[in-house]
């Protein structure tokens, strides 16, 4: 479980705080979407859960993240990093190999797994990532999507109870987005990992995520279940947030009064509020 | 030139030799080029690149490879060629320029070596992992695992910032600057203030890049945690006795 209470935070030579005042819980084998308009302090967030704030970027740092029991300020990036895996923005910089076989190494080499306990961690994550083909390939050779999963298996195979991804999505085409966010939910569903992602694209988040948390200049305005978060169309403009098409309608449906179900959520929940709105208009 | 130095993946004697030998064939190799002062042993030591580039089944990427640089070795060679005044004319041409055979000699074999000496190491890297580079370094010479990580971490940055400024100039191009000039010094000039947006995001990703080892247990790192071993075996004494005799040969002949 992580606890992030009140967490303020200014980057060092930042005239204003990058997020302020933060409260979030997020429970384990929760999937969980942020979303939010550029410099909204997502990242931010992310880097305060995982520990590279405030022990890598130096700044004011107010509140308290609490990583299962651990004290992010007390306990090093490095011993956190045993229970969360983290994904950052830029994909490219990320990698530490040239090979994908040796970029799943480097870690599992670092926190000094057992040998004999190696080979079948790699296999594990490769296939895990969905991605056992690509073992001996040059990264430099990798479309953006695989570098996805290669970084994803890469902290697979350290196995972590929580992984961190943010913007994994942000330069992949919309089939590669699907992809990426379907492996997420196959490690959250079948090893309980919980899962955290930033991410632009709502309608994915609307797909995946069970709870959503929306950012907007630097604070936390909503966080709840997906469809609770979709009911508060005026707070999501306001945010910049795209809101999907489905919930615009879904919206003007109720305004009408053609329909009072549930909020859909893809498109077979789309589907069944048309029926009914269909059936209602025709009475 | 992208691509150049990544990885090509295969199971050749090339590939399987001990990082280390490849690095110490490599540097003897260009060494030869500059130790010896004859056109046939720099020729010999290009035959040679394309041998094992073959036998690593890289050939086109080094001919591909060694088109740029015999482009540029040629532009050498004609920017030398004049220069030198020793010797007997062979060619004379107006407005008091001539070229000697000393001169020709000269500049081709400077040429050459240009050529034959860029090769091997470009080569040997694309059969290396650069993780078994940083490992082999740290293991065998005890050079402490962060600096081997640092250097090949660079060497993996090339193609990245390349691509990079490639990028950059693109945007610069689809706002109708004209990168495509054929004059060199016009070029140069609109390149350069391109270096300011590519140094901050260069900046940006060596900090992103440490954030992630470090995340990865980097600071943990002991020279005992590497998974593979590095022997050397029967293969990298021959590589070794190849060597010895490839520079004894730029020597003595
Ligand atoms: N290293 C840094 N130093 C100083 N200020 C920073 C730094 N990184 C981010 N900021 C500032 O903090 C604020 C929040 O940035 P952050 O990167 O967390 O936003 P974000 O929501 O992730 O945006 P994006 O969607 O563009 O990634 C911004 O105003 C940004 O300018
Ligand atoms: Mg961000």
């Amino acid at each position: 479980m992580i606890r992030i209470n009140s967490v303020s935070f200014r980057y060092g030579e930042s005239l204003r705080n990058a997020i302020s005042d933060v409260s979030l819980t997020i429970d384990d084998g929760d999937f969980l979407g942020i979303i939010g308009a550029s410099g909204a302090g997502k990242s931010t967030l992310v880097y305060s859960i995982n520990g590279v704030i405030p022990h890598h970027f130096r700044g004011d740092f107010f509140g308290e993240v609490l990583v299962d029991g651990m004290d992010t300020v007390q306990t090093r990036p490095e011993e956190l990093a045993k229970f969360v895996g983290s994904v950052h923005q830029d994909i490219d910089s990320q990698m530490v190999a040239s090979v994908v076989e040796d970029e799943i190494l480097f870690g599992l080499e670092n926190f000094k797994t057992p040998h004999s306990e190696i080979e079948l961690r790699i296999e594990e994550a490769l296939a895990a990532a969905g991605i056992s083909g690509l073992r001996d390939r040059d990264i430099g050779s990798l479309s953006g999507g695989q570098k996805q999963k290669v970084a994803i298996a890469a902290i697979i195979a350290l196995r972590p109870k929580i992984i961190l991804l943010d913007e994994p999505t942000g330069e992949l085409d919309p089939q590669s987005s699907r992809k990426v966010f379907e492996t997420l939910r196959e490690l959250n569903e079948r090893f309980g990992i919980t899962v955290i992602v930033v991410e632009q694209k709502i309608m994915l988040l609307c797909e995946f995520s069970k709870h959503l948390a929306v950012m907007e200049r630097g604070g936390m305005i909503l966080n709840g279940l997906v469809h609770e978060v979709l009911q508060r169309a005026d707070k999501l403009e306001e945010a910049g947030v795209n809101i999907p098409r489905v919930t615009t309608l879904a919206r003007k449906l109720r305004e009408r009064g053609l329909y009072s179900g549930a909020m859909p959520l893809d498109l077979d929940g789309a589907r069944v509020m048309m029926r009914e709105a269909m059936r209602d208009a025709a009475l | 030139m992208s691509g150049f130095l990544s990885y090509m993946n295969g199971d050749s004697i090339l590939h399987r030799l001990n990082p280390l030998t490849k690095l110490l064939m490599s540097a003897a190799l260009c060494a030869s080029c500059f130790l010896t002062h004859r056109h046939s042993v720099v020729i010999g030591v290009i035959v040679f690149n394309l041998c094992m580039s073959y036998s690593a089944g890289g050939l086109k990427r080094s001919l591909a490879m060694s088109v740029s640089f015999i482009k540029l070795a040629l532009l050498l060679f004609v920017l030398q060629v004049f220069f030198v005044r020793e010797g007997n004319i062979i060619l004379t041409l107006p407005l008091n320029i001539y070229i000697t055979d000393k001169g020709a000699l000269f500049s081709s074999l400077f040429s050459l070596r240009l050529v034959a000496a860029t090769m091997p190491l470009a080569i040997m890297l694309s059969v290396t992992r650069m993780s078994d580079i940083s490992n082999v370094l740290a293991q065998k010479l005890r050079i402490p695992y962060k600096y081997t990580f640092a250097l090949t971490t660079a060497i993996r940055f090339i193609p990245i910032f390349s691509e990079e400024m490639a990028g950059i100039a693109e945007a610069q191009t689809a706002r109708g600057v004209e990168f495509d000039t054929k004059n060199f010094f016009k070029k140069i000039r609109l390149l350069l203030p391109l270096c300011v947006p590519l140094l901050i995001s260069s900046v940006r990703k060596i900090e992103g890049s440490a954030i992630s080892a470090e995340l990865r247990g980097f600071n943990l790192r002991t020279r005992e945690c590497g998974y593979k071993t590095y022997r050397f075996g029967l293969r990298d004494a021959g590589a070794l006795v190849l060597t010895a005799a490839i520079i004894a040969a730029a020597v003595l002949i």
